[in-house]
């Protein structure tokens, strides 16, 4: 009896016996987008993407930390000064990461793109996902060809093992193309609809203003890494206008200046009116990405006590537990702003407080710290600081710098006014007015990710920047492909790898 | 043999006669089976070696037993008593020896076996086995290092050959494969009869794709027919540490040092008087005028360590039946305050013959297990810091100083209590006379539950967050069958065959939920309920279940030539779910020939030759170090804040590990690798076994060389693909080696006994390759173009890995720069530090290996290799009557240790370098510096250890129901023989020490009492 018993189940065990493997407890290409909400959670993971620090980071140590604005602190460690002092190359780890990271965004927005179309879902839903996948694709390719210039190009989901090498894209203009023909097509799909953290049909609207702007100023400027493209500046400066001019008509309660110049810095008002695209993170995550660590980086050391700003009306504020203070702020960037400028007196600071008013002597001496990040109600490391994607000042500033003097003016004048400084110098010519704009962008959207690729599209990186004296504009005009994608990907060699 | 006192027969009688068996060496042999040639008269010997029957003079009566040669006595009428000494029979001594799915008898073995004796290991107390083999079998390395209680042991045979898979050789129980051999907690080491490890690819390739490790096979003790004994044995431990502890002692010395330090790197001195990141530090004059304490850290965190363990152990067995029952309680108390392990385990077996053909048996274990972890007590701590601040409340050096002992034991709560099940049931059925049926179902249920609760005064985190409750839940589940047949023949007085053919099924599954909660209002329900933390911050951290199967066919063919020409194949098929699609099943091979050179006509005459065997083998095992699900295409979860709460969001891209300083980069996996399958060992091993003098010296030697192909690695992809790594098959490694074991009994009389046995294993281990250059991610040394990847940990010291695996070099040698002496005043350091500090007077003079006067990392080297020249262990063991001695030692030769020592040790601050101090070992003190990693912190690791002394006595009672006493008294690691400046050479595979405290010195006295 026993045996037979103990037979059977041998039997039984090995008959019932699949060696095919069934996925448990995870999501795989087999078993998503089958529902909507499979599609929104798709959708918002290509969001995610931005949220890492690699990319998120990246927003300095690319925007900012290579120019005239700000430097890193002696001893961090990391390839920081290699991008400080203009000493990188194929294998700098943080323009390695940021590269990374864009394809990350990129085909976590392909998949969406591609898998959203067999997803049985309403029309409205997909066409508001599949704009937002094809605004971030967009938006992951802006960042790569100003920052790195000609790059593989990927338009499907990497799958399978024979996708992941993806053909370096013709020319640099290929993906411009993509850049437009994407944001177009968002445009068109989206809806205004603003949510704190997505985009929406301004934000596509805002970018693409921005993509036209950085082409046309690249073409008239005659900046090295825009020399190839084929686009009529003049034309393109008017596309630029157009797109700027559709954001600056929004419901200016929803889209618009905020009067306040501290109230747009301020994380418990992540809505307000000069967000058009910001990222989305919380002090109440558990983990760097979910949250932010910025004010860490921007703010300074005073061994582990915390420290306090005072503003103008006396004001103080809970600024920082325990910061690293990596991001110093140039004294000569500093002091080229009026003294009078609120940008200056506000939000760039050099003296700190302790909790009951008193100055504090700082161990790492007496520097300026921009105070754009700051979370009082910080939990340790973990802040609500938010980095701004798209700004609505910065894409008044492409329509003036675009349209140039009639309708520039008013717009140069309103931001100035809010700083509490006095008019730009009234009657300027065409050319005078939109440097003096390009210069205003650098005092409004210091610290904030613009500044190299302003110098970048005219062409001014090695005319601006000290440690960048030394190369040629051609050599600042982009960041090599990383040596990564050199060694593994056969489509990408030294060789044909003109970044130009 | 046989002696009898008078010869002479006088008339036949019938009456009573009495005897004793024993074996040569004087111990009774129990369960010997005394009777008559026309079986009238039968009776078996007790435990004493005694038996008792009537007979008539004149009778024959013949003594038998196993692995005895069956001896006659004829009895007399002039003598009442009789003493038989059984010779042993060559043919059977050590008798049969376990291999997978089987036994055979040792002289048939084709194969690499090795089996442990367990009779001096009984005796050490400990938690598990596995740690006391080291030494006991060539080929075998045990690495103990750590000793925190309930401490697993590091085993490998011979040698590494994986560098993402496991090493770790399989540890099967009784038939059940039991995991990974370093950690057999849940069977108690007196319930063991035996031990095998199966070391060649003949041996182990019978487990297919889990034998390239090689197996440890454990047996455990069957009760002897018609005797019922009991018995009770308790061992107390008492440790000390043998080495005195590394920390200041004089404050004053303590506080200079650290200005010299702080000085030396253009740094404001520490002790002047000064807050600095909160913490005051008293002015030297202040230490000086007794302002500050003297605290004894040491007393308040440590205490002295004391095990002990209870054993009842009852077995008893009748024709039909017999049950071995086996309890223990295990009671380890580390050295750490409230550092402690726990452990009850009931391991029962029984059996039953329910037809003459056939017998069902069970056997099973039960083990609970708690671990209450107080672990890093600072007891370095400052000792100017007083315990108390005058309030009473606990002084704390600053607002962030989360290292006072006394807070830590008071808030700091980790506990895992573990429950592990086993039971096998088999059914053994002869269905014709050499046709035998074997089929098993196993069953093991592992669950363990870790509760920790750190409260906000013991961390950062803890603090900022208002504490933190961890849950980790982990099930492991395991149902296998195996059946199997064997048919065995032999005719024709020349033909020995023996087939046998099975197949098994093998369902592993794994639950694990890790959960924490933070921002408690008190401390006071600790983390009795997660739920009275902030709801936002509860969170579920692991969530995995794991599912895998293996279905296997396997056979073995045995065939014997006269008995001198032996063969020996096995074939085994394994399908596992693991696997990728394009790859489900690997098929292991092996054949093995043996020649018993001493059964040949020419040597019938050497009488003192009892064996002359010689051996080959070649077969392929495997190493399914894959992980389940490890193929297919996986997507990545996160959290995304999405208009104000947290959505959950689900894409392509999974993260597989981090990198970078403090891990903050993600690494991203999830493509799928349909083609990933197992790693191939492939060994060929070639041996010999000699025996001479009435087997009293042996020797078996073994030679091998084992390659391993197909090793699972990473490779890295494009970084346009989104993806960094997949898994691929790819690099190889050698092993090669050789292995001698050598017992003698050198005096062998009735009353005493002196045995030795030294063992002795010498292994190469060499990486082969590592896949493609580029794709893998390879750097190359710039002088000399070797390739390497780093392994291992990180050492945050030195800003670098310590180990690489290089081409062409052993797995895990060290790479750094070369150093030589100090650089004294006024001499050329040789290079410039861009930095201004390493090339200053008094500190280590590095060598400019590329002559560029550049120090870079193209001026490092191989610096030393961690791996041991070979290794040795000599056991000697002696006997007069009931006392008995045996003492261990284990040796270790030209294994390389990391030892970082030189950079903290208050020993060695205090020798410093100082301009009147010129030394040419220890450099200045300067906190400024950055420390290379180079070969000045390299160090001979040999060693040579007293491992184990023990003196026992044993009294035989012989009453009934008192049958033995035995008392014993052990020192463990009495003394170590080693130029090590560290507390322990001992250290784990990579050859990184990693500090810690002294290791312990054991005293056991142990008492077992035999009913």
């Amino acid at each position: 009896m026993k045996t037979r018993l103990s037979l059977i189940l041998t039997i039984l065990l090995a008959g019932g016996c699949s060696l095919a493997e069934q996925p448990y407890g995870f999501y795989s290409t087999g078993n998503f987008y089958q529902t909507e909400a499979d599609a929104e959670s798709g959708l918002m993971y290509a969001y995610n993407a931005l949220n890492y620090l690699e990319y998120l980071r990246g927003i300095w140590y690319i925007g900012d930390i290579p120019t005239e604005t700000m430097y890193a602190k002696s001893d961090e460690p990391g390839d920081i000064h290699l991008l400080d002092n203009w000493t990188f190359s194929a294998n700098t780890e943080l323009t390695w990461y940021y590269f990374k990271y864009c394809y990350i965004g990129i085909n976590r927005a392909n998949t969406v793109i591609d898998r959203i179309a067999d997803c049985p879902i309403s029309d409205a839903a997909r066409d508001r996902i599949l704009g937002e996948a094809l605004f971030l694709r967009a938006w992951n390719y802006f960042n790569l060809v100003r920052t790195f210039g000609r790059v593989p190009l990927s338009l499907s989901a990497i799958v399978t093992l024979d996708q992941t090498t993806p053909q370096l894209a013709e020319s640099t203009e290929a993906i411009w193309e993509v850049v437009f023909k994407d944001l177009k097509q968002a445009e068109d799909l989206l809806e205004v609809n603003k949510v704190f953290g997505r985009a929406d049909k301004v934000a596509a609207q805002a970018l693409l203003a921005k993509a036209y702007l950085t082409v046309a100023s690249g073409r008239h400027y005659n900046a090295p890494g825009y020399r190839s493209l084929s686009y009529d500046p003049d034309a393109y400066y008017a596309l630029a206008a157009e797109q700027a001019r559709k954001v600056m008509a929004s419901d200016p309660a929803v889209y618009g200046f905020d009067d306040d110049l501290l109230h747009i810095y301020d994380v418990t008002a992540p809505d307000g009116p000069e967000h058009i695209f910001i990222m989305a993170t919380d002090r109440s995550g558990t983990h760097e990405g979910m949250y932010t660590k910025i004010p860490l980086q921007f703010l300074p050391n005073n061994s582990a006590v915390p420290i306090y700003l005072k503003y103008g009306d006396g004001r103080l504020q809970k600024a920082n537990g325990n910061g690293w203070g990596v991001f110093i702020a140039e004294d000569s960037f500093v002091e080229s702003f009026l003294s009078t400028d609120k940008r200056r007196t506000e939000l760039i600071h050099r003296q700190f407080y302790d909790q009951y008013g008193s100055p504090i002597t700082l161990p790492s001496g007496a520097k300026y710290y921009s105070a754009k990040y700051v979370d009082a109600d910080f939990i340790g490391e973990r802040t609500s600081a938010r980095p701004y994607l798209l700004r609505y000042s910065d894409i008044a500033l492409v329509l003036a710098e675009a349209a140039g003097p009639d309708e520039g003016y008013p717009i140069v004048n309103k931001i100035r006014g809010r700083a509490g400084i006095p008019d730009l110098a009234p009657g300027l010519d065409l050319e005078t007015f939109r440097k003096e704009v390009i210069k205003e962008r650098a005092l409004e959207l210091a610290f904030e990710g613009n500044r190299l690729f302003d110098l970048r599209r005219t062409g001014t990186v090695t005319s601006t920047v000290r440690e960048a004296s030394k190369l040629s504009e051609e050599d600042a005009a982009f960041y090599p492909v990383p040596q990564r994608e050199i060694d593994l990907n056969p489509n990408v060699d030294e060789e044909n790898n003109n970044r130009f | 043999m046989l002696v009898l006192t008078t010869v002479l027969p006088l008339w036949a009688q019938t009456r009573g006669i009495s005897g004793t068996v024993t074996d040569p060496s004087g111990q009774p042999v129990a369960g010997a089976a005394v009777f008559s040639a026309d079986g009238k008269q039968f009776t078996t010997t007790d435990e004493q070696g005694r038996f008792a029957l009537r007979a008539d003079a004149g009778t024959v009566l013949t003594v038998s037993f196993l692995g005895f040669t069956d001896t006659t006595l004829t009895v007399t009428a002039a003598q009442d008593s009789y003493t038989v000494i059984l010779a042993p029979d060559v043919q059977m001594l050590d008798d049969v020896v376990v291999i997978g799915y089987g036994a055979v008898s040792k002289s048939d073995l084709t194969g690499s076996v090795a089996s442990v004796k367990m009779g001096p290991l009984s005796d050490i107390t400990s938690s598990s086995v596995d740690g006391l083999l080291q030494g006991r079998a060539a080929g075998l390395q045990v690495m103990n290092t750590s000793q925190d209680p309930g401490a697993t042991a590091t085993i490998r045979i011979r040698g590494n050959s994986s560098i993402n898979g496991s090493n770790t050789p399989l540890i099967v129980v009784n038939g059940f494969p039991m995991g990974e051999a370093g950690s057999l907690t849940s069977i108690n080491t007196a319930d063991i009869a035996s031990i095998e490890i199966l070391k060649d690819a003949s041996a182990s390739a019978i487990y297919g794709s889990r034998g390239a490790n090689g197996v440890i096979l454990v047996t455990t003790r069957d009760a002897k027919e018609g005797v019922t004994t009991a018995t009770l044995r308790h061992q107390t431990v008492i440790s000390t540490l043998s080495d005195k502890l590394d920390i200041w002692y004089d404050p004053m010395l303590m506080a200079q040092v650290a200005n010299e330090e702080q000085t030396n790197g253009g740094l404001t001195p520490l002790y002047i008087g000064q807050t600095l990141g909160g913490v005051y530090y008293p002015s030297l004059l202040e230490i000086q005028n007794g302002q500050w304490a003297h605290t004894d850290w040491v007393d308040l965190c440590l205490r002295t360590p004391v095990v002990n363990s209870t054993t009842l152990a009852v077995n008893s067995a009748s024709s039909k039946a017999s049950f071995n029952l086996n309890v223990n309680y295990y009671d380890d108390e580390g050295l750490y305050k409230k550092d402690a392990y726990r452990k009850l385990n009931l391991n029962l077996g029984f059996s039953y013959k329910l037809l003459d053909n056939l017998t069902v048996s069970t056997y099973g274990v039960l083990s609970a297990t708690t671990r209450n972890k107080m672990d890093g007590l600072e007891y370095g701590r400052n000792p100017l810091w007083p315990v108390y601040n005058e309030d009473g409340s606990y002084y704390r050096a600053s607002a962030t100083d989360f290292s006072h002992p006394l807070v830590r034991l008071e808030d700091y709560y980790d506990q895992s209590k573990g429950r592990d099940i086993a039971q096998s049931g088999a059914l053994d059925w002869t269905i014709v006379e050499g046709l035998k049926f074997h089929t098993q179902i196993d069953y093991r249920y592992n669950s363990s539950v870790q509760d920790i609760y750190e409260a906000s005064t013991t961390s950062q985190d803890a603090f900022d967050n208002g504490g933190i409750a961890k849950v980790n839940m982990d099930k492991y589940q395991d149902i296998l069958s195996e059946t199997y047949l064997t048919w065995s023949r032999k005719w024709e007085d020349r033909h020995d065959l023996t087939l046998m053919a099975g197949h098994s099924f093998d369902r592993e599954e794994k639950r694990g939920l890790y959960t924490t909660a933070r921002g408690f209002v008190n401390d006071v329900l600790r983390n009795e309920n997660m739920n009275a933390g902030d709801p936002e911050l509860r969170q579920i951290y692991n969530d995995g279940y794991y599912l895998s199967k293996l279905l296997s066919f396997y056979g073995r063919a045995n065939y014997a030539l006269m008995d001198k020409y032996l063969f020996t194949l096995t074939m085994r098929a394994d399908g596992s779910t693991k696997f990728g699609t394009n790859n489900k099943w690997g098929f292991f091979p092996s054949g093995a020939v043996s020649w018993k050179v001493h059964k040949e006509d020419f040597l019938q005459g050497a009488t003192w030759l009892n064996e002359l065997k010689l051996r080959a083998s070649y077969g392929v095992s495997g190493n399914q170090g894959i992980n389940s699900y490890q193929t297919l295409d996986r997507y990545g979860m996160e959290k995304f804040w999405n208009g104000g709460s947290w959505k959950t969001v689900i894409g392509p891209g999974y993260e597989v590990g981090r990198t970078g300083a403090n891990d903050r980069y993600m690494v991203w996996g999830g493509i799928s690798n349909p083609d990933l399958k197992w790693e191939s060992t492939s060994q060929a091993d070639i041996g010999l076994d000699i025996k001479v003098l009435d087997s009293r010296l042996r020797l078996t030697v073994d030679w091998y060389y084992k390659v391993t192909t197909d090793l699972l690695r990473e490779k890295y992809l494009p970084l346009t693909s989104s993806y960094d790594k997949i898994w691929v098959n790819d690099g190889s490694v050698l092993n090669t080696g050789f292995e001698a074991e050598l017992g003698a009994d050198i005096i062998s009389t009735r009353d005493f006994h002196l045995g030795a046995d030294l063992v002795f294993s010498l292994n190469r281990n060499r990486v082969l390759s590592l896949g493609d250059a580029i794709s893998s991610g390879l750097s190359r040394d710039a002088r000399t173009g070797m390739y390497y990847e780093v392994t291992g940990p990180a050492i945050g010291m030195f800003n670098q890995n310590a180990n690489i695996l290089a081409i062409g070099k052993p797995m895990n040698v060290f790479y750094g720069y070369r150093v030589k002496g100090i650089i004294q005043e006024g001499a050329d350091p040789g290079f410039i530090d861009a930095a201004g500090q390493l090339d200053q007077s008094g500190e280590l003079k590095y060598l400019d290996l590329d002559d560029d006067y550049e120090l870079t990392g193209a001026d490092r080297c191989i610096i030393g290799d961690p791996n041991p020249d070979f290794t040795g262990s000599l056991n000697l063991s002696a006997r007069w009557k009931g006392l008995d001695l045996s003492v261990f030692l284990y040796g270790v030769y030209g294994a390389d240790v990391l030892y970082n020592g030189y950079t903290f040790s208050p020993r060695v601050k205090a020798r410093r370098w100082t301009p009147d101090n010129p030394s040419d070992r220890f450099p200045r003190l300067n906190n400024a510096r950055q420390y290379l990693l180079s070969d000045y912190f390299i160090q001979d690791g040999s060693y040579l250890r007293i491992q184990n002394i023990n003196l026992g006595y044993t009294l035989d009672i012989g009453k009934r129901w008192f049958k033995q006493a035995r008392a014993y008294f052990t020192i463990d690691n009495l003394y170590t023989f080693t130029r090590f400046d560290g507390y322990d050479p001992e250290v784990g595979l990579d050859g990184i020490y990693w500090g810690g405290y002294p290791k312990f010195r054991r005293f056991s006295l142990g008492i077992e009492l035999t009913f």
